[in-house]
C-alpha cells in the first residue's frame, strides 16, 4: 500500500535517514523504535511527502508518491501528531470535521456534505466523542483531545494511517484506548498503520511488525519476537534490558536494567539466556 | 464499520453546531442591511446640517432627484460626503479581512497589518510613489502593494525561527518591521519640503478626507475581491489556523494559500494606505468581534469581518469628521482610541 | 519592556487626541517687559518666560525663517551665526551654517557654536531643549506671534536681544506706515469673504492663531475661518464648500514652489472659483510672521480690493 525504498533524507549538515525501505501492508500495525535522534519522526514526515528525501523513492498503491495531488496524499495518507497548540476557539465537531478537507468537491471553500457529517458522526461514536461534539477543543481533558486528534484522522478515512508518538502524553489507559482504536481501524477495514513509539511494551502488544531504527539506519524488520530481543535492544538503545515473556498475552515484555541495581551480573545473565 | 449505531439526538446535535451556507448568509444578509442603515446615518451627519428629509428623498433616488436640497446641500451629500463614506467603508472592509486572514494564517489572534508593520510597508511605498511619480496617481497603490508585499515577507521570515513562529515572536518581528520602517518614512519626510511634511503627518494617522476620488473605485474592488477571494479560502485558513503541518497532512496546499493570502493582504493594505494612510487596529479589533460572535470558522467570520470592518470605520470617520466639526480628527485616532486598549486585554490573555 | 513599547503607540495616540481636544479655544497672547541691571539683563518671551540675557549680544542662532529674516532686517546679521535649512531669505542667510531644521535642529550644532541665546519661533518641542541649552548657558528666546502687532512685537525684542533697538524702532516705524496706508485705502470698502487654503489635500486652513488671520482682515477680507481654533487646522470639505466664500487665497509661488496652485476640489464650484477670484501671493509672505507680512499684507489688499489702490 505504501512502500518506501531506499529512502535517504539529508538536512543541511547531518544524514538522518538513511538508504532505509519499508513496506506498510493493509491490515498491519507496524511498529517504529528507536531511540532518540534515530530518524524515526523524519522517516515518518516523509512518508506523506512533508519531507522531500534526498534520494530513493515512496511510492503509494504502487505509484511514484510525485504523481499525487496534495489532496489526492490526504485521502490516502493521514497523520496523527502530538497534539497540536490551540490558538483560537473551535469546537470539537469543526476539529474532527477539518479532517473531510481532502474529500470536499474544490479546496478550499464549500460546506461539509452530509456524506462528510455520517463520517464524522460514525468515528465521533467510535472515540467515544458524541457527548462532546459542541464542546472547545481548549475544554477538553489531554486525552479526550487526542482521541479527538485520532478521530479526525479516521475521519479522512485514509487507509494508510502514520502516528507520530501520539501517546506521549496519555497516561496508560489512554494509550490502551488510543492504540486499540488504531488496531480496530487496521483489522476491520485493512488498513495500515505505523506508529513511532517510545514505549516497547505498547509496540509489543499492538504491533505486527517492529522497524528498529539507530543512526538512521534501519537494523531490523521483523515481527515482535524477532525485534525485540534483549541482544539488539542493547545494542541500539546502549543499556541492557531484560526481555521476557508477557504472562497473558505471550508477546515479548522489556524491562530496563539500571547498571546501579543490585544482583546486575545476574540479572544480565538471564536476560541474555531468555532473550536468546 | 463497526460503529455505526445511529444516534439521532447525536446526528441532531452534530448539525446544529456546524456553520452552514444558511448560517453565513444570514449573518451577512444582516451585516449589509445594517451597513445600510449606517452609512444612511452617516450621510446625515457632517459638519454642515442637511435636512434630513430631503437628504434622505435624494439618497432613496440614488441622487437621481435633488429633492428640495440646494445645489451646494447636493454637492455636499453626493461630491464629499457619500465618497468618503464609500471610502470609509472599503477602507474598513480591506483592512479587517487582512487582519482576519493573517490572524488566521500566522495562527495569532494578535496579527494586525498596523502592528505587523505591512501598514507602514504601504505607507513608505506611497510616500516614495509621491516624491518620485507624484502625477501619476496609480502608482500609489502599487507602490503601496509592493511595500505591503516586502514588509509582510520581512514579518514572515523573522517570524520563523528554527523553533517556528510562536505568538511572541511574531508580534516581536512585527515591531522591529515596524520601528524599522518608520525611520524609514522619517528619513523620507526630510527628503520634503516643511510644507508637505504637515499633511503627511496627517495622512499617516490614518485619514479619508485626501485625494482618494480617482482611487475610490480601485478601493471598492479591491476589497470586495480581496474578500470574495480569501472566503474561497477559507476553508483552508481553518486548518491553517491549527498550524501548518495539521493543515498539510490533511490536504491543505500550505505554500499556495501562504502566496494567495500574502498578495490579496498586501493588496488590501496597500491600496487602502494609498487612499487613507494608516487607519489603525482595524484588522484586530474587528476579526476579533466577529470570531467572538460567530465562532473561529473563518467562512462566516471572513465576510462578517469584512461588513464589520466597513461599518466600523464609517463610524469611526463619522465621530471624526464631526466630533470638533468643523475642523476635523484623523480616523486613525478614533480606531486607535478604541483598539489599543483592546490589543493591550488581548496581550494580557494570551 | 518589549509591553512596554506596544503600549507607546497606544499612549502616542491618546496624547495626540488630547492634544487635538486641548486646543478648542482661541487665546490671546502675552505681553512682553524688559528689565535691565549691570551686567545682565533680562527680558519675557512670548512663551512668558523670564529669559536673562548678557548685556551684549552678538552671537544668536535663529530656528526660523522668519526670525533670520527679522535679524537681517534690524541690521544684526552679522550676529547670526546658526540658522535653518529652511532659512533662505535674504540671500546672505543661506549661506551662514545650517544647524537642522526648524523641526530637527541639531542640538550638538548649536552647543558647539556658543550662542549667547537661541530664537525659536513657537512653543513646540521645547521642554528638553530649553534644558539642555540652560545647562550650557545658552538662552532660549520663544516668540509666537499670532498677528501683525506680534510680528512688530518680535521686531523690537529681537531689535532689543541683538543691540539694534533702534533700528528695530525705525523698522517697525515703517512696516507701521504702511499698514496704516493699506487700512486706508481699503477702509470703507464691504470685507471679502475668503477661504485661506494651506494645502488642498488634505484641506488645510488658518485659523484664529495665525497671523496671517490677522492679515486678511487688515487687508479688507475676512476669513471664513477666523473663528476656527487653532493655528493650522485641519478643515472639513462640506464645510469649506457651505462657506461659499468669495475669493480664495493660495500661498504658494516660494518655499512652496508649485505646490498648492490649485482650488480643493471642495472650492472648484464656489462663488471664488467661479468669479475667478482666486488669488495666488508668495507663501513666504504669508506664513513666516516676519518683516515681509506686510508685503503679504499689502499684495493682498490689492488683490482683493483693486478699486482701492487705483
Amino acid at each position: 500500500m505504501l512502500e518506501a525504498r531506499e529512502l535517504t533524507i539529508k538536512y543541511e549538515d547531518r544524514t538522518a535517514v538513511q538508504e532505509v525501505s519499508l513496506v506498510l501492508r493493509p491490515g498491519t500495525v507496524t511498529a517504529l523504535i528507536g531511540p532518540n535522534g534515530a530518524g524515526k519522526s523524519t522517516l515518518l514526515r516523509s512518508l506523506n511527502g512533508q519531507l522531500t528525501p534526498t534520494a530513493g523513492s515512496i511510492l503509494l498503491n504502487d505509484q511514484p508518491m510525485e504523481q499525487f495531488s496534495r489532496r489526492a496524499i490526504a485521502k490516502q495518507i493521514t497523520v496523527v501528531a502530538q497534539e497540536a497548540e490551540l490558538r483560537f476557539p473551535i469546537t470539537v465537531l469543526e476539529f474532527v470535521l477539518g479532517g473531510r478537507f481532502a474529500w470536499a468537491a474544490n479546496s478550499g471553500w464549500g460546506w461539509e456534505s452530509e456524506q462528510d457529517l455520517q463520517v464524522a458522526e460514525t468515528v465521533l461514536i467510535e472515540t467515544n466523542l458524541t457527548d462532546l461534539t459542541g464542546r472547545l477543543m481548549s475544554e477538553l481533558s489531554g486525552g479526550e483531545r487526542q482521541r479527538a486528534v485520532l478521530a479526525r484522522a479516521l475521519a479522512t478515512e485514509a487507509p494508510v494511517l502514520l502516528l507520530d508518538e501520539p501517546t506521549a502524553n496519555l497516561d496508560m489507559s489512554h494509550q490502551a484506548i488510543l492504540l486499540s482504536l488504531v488496531r480496530q481501524r487496521c483489522d476491520s477495514r485493512g488498513a495500515a498503520a505505523l506508529v513511532v513509539t517510545h514505549d516497547l511494551n505498547l509496540a509489543a502488544q499492538f504491533a505486527d511488525i517492529v522497524v528498529l531504527m539507530k543512526a538512521g539506519r534501519s537494523i531490523k524488520v521483523g515481527n515482535t519476537g524477532e525485534v525485540l530481543t534483549a541482544e539488539l535492544l542493547r545494542e541500539v538503545f546502549d543499556m541492557s534490558v531484560l526481555v521476557d515473556a508477557h504472562p497473558i498475552s505471550g508477546v515479548p515484555r522489556v524491562t530496563p536494567v539500571h547498571e546501579s541495581i543490585v544482583l546486575i551480573d545476574n540479572l544480565k545473565s538471564r536476560s541474555i539466556r531468555e532473550g536468546g | 464499520m463497526t460503529a455505526t449505531v445511529s444516534n439521532t439526538s447525536t446526528a441532531m446535535r452534530l448539525r446544529e453546531n456546524r456553520v452552514t451556507l444558511q448560517k453565513t448568509v444570514t449573518a451577512c444578509l444582516a451585516l449589509i442591511g445594517a451597513l445600510v442603515v449606517v452609512v444612511v446615518i452617516a450621510a446625515l451627519l457632517g459638519s454642515e446640517r442637511l435636512p434630513a428629509g430631503d437628504t434622505l428623498c435624494s439618497l432613496v433616488s440614488f441622487g437621481a432627484r435633488q429633492c428640495g436640497l440646494t445645489n451646494d446641500q447636493f454637492d455636499i451629500l453626493f461630491q464629499i460626503r457619500l465618497p468618503r463614506i464609500f471610502l470609509a467603508a472599503a477602507v474598513g472592509g480591506s483592512l479587517a479581512t487582512a487582519g482576519a486572514s493573517y490572524q488566521a494564517l500566522l495562527r495569532n489572534p494578535l496579527a494586525e497589518p498596523y502592528l505587523l508593520g505591512v501598514s507602514n510597508g504601504a505607507a513608505v511605498g506611497t510616500m516614495l510613489a509621491l516624491l518620485f511619480f507624484g502625477k501619476m496617481e496609480w502608482s500609489r497603490p502599487l507602490m503601496a502593494f509592493v511595500g505591503a508585499l516586502i514588509a509582510t515577507f520581512a514579518v514572515y521570515r523573522l517570524a520563523r525561527g528554527k523553533v517556528g513562529a510562536s505568538p511572541e515572536r511574531l508580534i516581536l518581528a512585527g515591531v522591529i518591521v515596524t520601528t524599522f520602517l518608520s525611520s524609514v518614512i522619517v528619513f523620507v519626510t526630510t527628503l520634503m519640503d516643511a510644507t508637505r511634511i504637515r499633511s503627511f503627518t496627517f495622512w499617516l494617522l490614518g485619514d479619508l478626507s485626501g485625494a482618494t476620488k480617482a482611487l475610490l473605485p480601485l478601493a471598492i474592488a479591491i476589497s470586495i475581491g480581496g474578500a470574495l477571494v480569501l472566503t474561497f479560502n477559507a476553508r483552508s485558513l481553518n486548518l491553517l489556523m491549527l498550524g501548518e503541518r495539521d493543515a498539510f497532512d490533511l490536504g491543505v496546499e500550505v505554500s499556495r494559500v501562504r502566496i494567495v493570502v500574502f498578495i490579496v493582504a498586501s493588496l488590501l493594505v496597500g491600496s487602502s494606505v494609498a487612499a487613507s494612510g494608516s487607519v489603525g487596529y482595524v484588522g484586530l479589533v474587528v476579526p476579533h468581534l466577529a470570531r467572538l460572535s460567530l465562532g473561529s470558522d473563518n467562512r462566516i467570520s471572513i465576510p462578517a469581518a469584512a461588513l464589520t470592518g466597513a461599518l466600523f470605520v464609517i463610524v469611526a470617520d463619522t465621530v471624526a469628521r464631526t466630533i470638533i466639526a468643523p475642523r476635523e480628527l484623523p480616523v486613525g485616532a478614533i480606531t486607535a482610541l478604541i483598539g489599543a486598549p483592546l490589543f493591550i486585554y488581548l496581550l494580557k490573555r494570551a | 519592556m518589549f509591553l512596554g513599547w506596544l503600549h507607546y503607540r497606544a499612549l502616542l495616540w491618546c496624547g495626540i487626541f488630547a492634544l487635538l481636544i486641548s486646543t478648542l479655544s482661541c487665546t490671546s497672547s502675552t505681553s512682553p517687559s524688559t528689565k535691565t541691571s549691570s551686567n545682565s539683563r533680562e527680558i519675557t518671551d512670548d512663551a512668558g518666560r523670564l529669559i536673562a540675557l548678557p548685556q551684549r549680544v552678538d552671537r544668536v542662532v535663529s530656528l526660523a525663517p522668519n526670525l533670520t529674516e527679522i535679524v537681517f532686517a534690524v541690521g544684526g546679521g552679522d550676529s547670526l551665526i546658526g540658522n535653518t535649512t529652511y532659512c533662505d531669505f535674504p540671500v546672505e542667510a543661506r549661506s551662514i551654517e545650517k544647524v537642522g531644521d526648524t523641526l530637527h535642529p541639531s542640538l550638538e550644532r548649536i552647543i558647539a557654536l556658543r550662542p549667547q541665546v537661541v530664537l525659536v519661533s513657537t512653543a513646540s518641542q521645547l521642554e528638553v531643549f530649553t534644558q539642555q541649552l540652560d545647562s550650557h548657558n545658552i538662552a532660549v528666546f520663544v516668540t509666537d506671534p499670532h498677528d501683525l502687532e506680534g510680528v512688530f512685537r518680535s521686531i523690537t525684542q529681537v531689535g532689543e536681544i541683538i543691540g539694534k533697538t533702534e533700528q528695530a524702532r525705525i523698522l517697525v516705524a515703517k512696516l507701521r506706515e504702511r499698514s496704516a496706508a493699506v487700512d486706508n485705502a481699503v477702509k470703507g470698502f464691504p470685507r471679502i469673504r475668503l477661504f485661506y487654503q494651506l494645502s488642498a489635500e488634505p484641506l488645510y486652513t488658518a485659523g484664529c492663531d495665525a497671523f496671517v488671520t490677522d492679515l486678511i482682515k487688515r487687508a479688507g477680507g475676512e476669513s471664513v475661518t477666523a473663528d476656527v481654533p487653532g493655528a493650522w487646522p485641519k478643515y472639513s470639505a462640506e464645510s469649506a464648500l457651505a462657506a461659499r466664500p468669495d475669493a480664495v487665497i493660495l500661498p504658494t509661488g516660494g518655499s512652496m514652489g508649485e505646490g498648492n496652485s490649485n482650488v480643493a476640489e471642495a472650492l472648484s464650484k464656489s462663488p471664488a472659483a467661479q468669479h475667478g477670484r482666486v488669488y495666488k501671493i508668495n507663501d513666504d509672505y504669508l506664513v513666516r510672521p516676519g518683516p515681509r507680512a506686510v508685503d503679504g499684507l499689502e499684495e493682498m489688499a490689492k488683490a482683493l480690493h483693486p478699486e482701492a489702490f487705483k
